[in-house]
């Protein structure tokens, strides 16, 4: 099991290089000249190289969709509003679940000391 | 074509729009959780509030098993004699003190204090020297059976070393405390015999097996005997008997 993810790892760094390198620039023109940001993205690069890889080839092959326009906004309107709910309920579970030392049961003398 | 507000981040300021909402968010979020994490202190272990009580000199009969005690003989305030916790510096255990098991012992160091529960913190090895004219400690009392429901801390964060010394937040700390053999104690929310602080001691009055020490930080019941070595209350628990609650 470790040197499978010694080996996926081993990938991603390879990958997120090869990106950060030469992948960025091409697929994503706004980051031409910037460069101070790029050590950021490599644990997310190596965690996630098959999907990079992907997104690069489909990118690069001019296949790609047009850049996103205001469904995203929409989308992510209904995202936080779905997060805004279930963030402070998972609060409130959490609280609600959590061991409590005021249910804790009263000491119980099981026995009395041998005379 | 329709103005929306629209935030940007290096502009340094919000859209007139936004603005009220965010900064009502930001300040109730604030409120919220101060009151959150004052509720939630309401419900913290007992025993008291745990401090640093200042540098001791302590006399008295020194024992190593299950862990470091030192017996205080009786004196006004503690008819029964005081038994007091004694760890070294940091998260270890006073060195070789099987060396020093049944002698009369005088030990400096730093005084940590929770209710009736006192660790001692021997922070220099040379602060533990043999002492002479004290008396040897009481027979230990037997209490009996009982089933207890608490938390199994160290001995040292638990008197007040650190605060939160209990709890889920302590555990990696505890964790790495009882792994440098600082004294195991139960803490309950219920007294016994007039205490809410248990030493630990494995069935056979030894020290604790590493299994049940791994349960640091949840509420947990355990079966054992109880017995009073001074003022201080030691529980032999069961490990066979445990459950968290």
């Amino acid at each position: 099991m470790l040197l499978i993810v010694q080996i996926y790892a081993a990938c991603g760094v390879a990958a997120a290089g090869a990106f950060l390198l030469w992948g960025l620039d091409r697929t994503v023109p706004q980051a031409r000249g910037a460069y101070a940001f790029r050590p950021l993205l490599l644990p997310g690069l190596v965690l996630l190289w098959p999907l990079v890889l992907w997104r690069w080839a489909v990118l690069a092959s001019g296949r790609a969709a047009p850049p996103p326009g205001r469904h995203y906004r929409a989308t992510h309107r209904a995202v936080w509003t779905v997060l805004a709910v279930l963030l402070p309920a998972l609060l409130v579970a959490a609280l609600a679940l959590r061991q409590d030392a005021g249910r804790d049961p009263a000491p119980l003398q099981l026995s009395a000391p041998a005379p | 074509m329709t103005q929306e507000p629209f935030f940007i981040g290096w502009t340094n300021r919000l859209p007139p729009g936004m603005r009220l909402p965010v900064l009502g968010v930001a300040a109730g979020l604030v409120v919220v959780m101060l009151a959150l994490s004052v509720l939630l202190a309401q419900g913290a272990g007992g025993g008291g509030a745990g401090n640093w009580a200042g540098d001791a000199v302590l006399r008295g009969t020194f024992t190593a098993r299950p862990y470091p005690l030192l017996h205080l003989p009786p004196d006004a305030a503690h008819k029964q004699g005081h038994t007091v916790l004694l760890s070294a510096f940091g998260k270890a255990q006073i060195p070789d003190a099987a060396r020093h098991d049944g002698q009369a012992m005088q030990a400096a160091g730093a005084l940590i204090r929770r209710g009736d529960l006192d660790m001692l913190a021997v922070n220099d090895p040379a602060q533990l020297q043999p002492a002479e004219g004290i008396a040897p400690p009481l027979p230990p009392v037997k209490l009996g059976r009982w089933r207890l429901s608490g938390e199994i801390c160290d001995g040292k964060c638990a008197a007040g070393a650190m605060r939160p010394g209990s709890g889920l937040a302590h555990r990696a700390c505890a964790s790495l405390c009882l792994a440098g053999d600082i004294p195991p104690v139960l803490v309950s929310v219920e007294p016994v015999a007039g205490s809410v602080f248990f030493l630990l001691a494995g069935p056979d009055g030894g020290a604790v097996s590493p299994a049940l020490l791994r349960l640091t930080g949840v509420r947990l019941q355990l079966d054992g005997d109880l017995e009073r070595q001074g003022d201080l209350l030691v529980f032999r628990a069961d490990p066979a008997t445990v459950r968290v609650l």
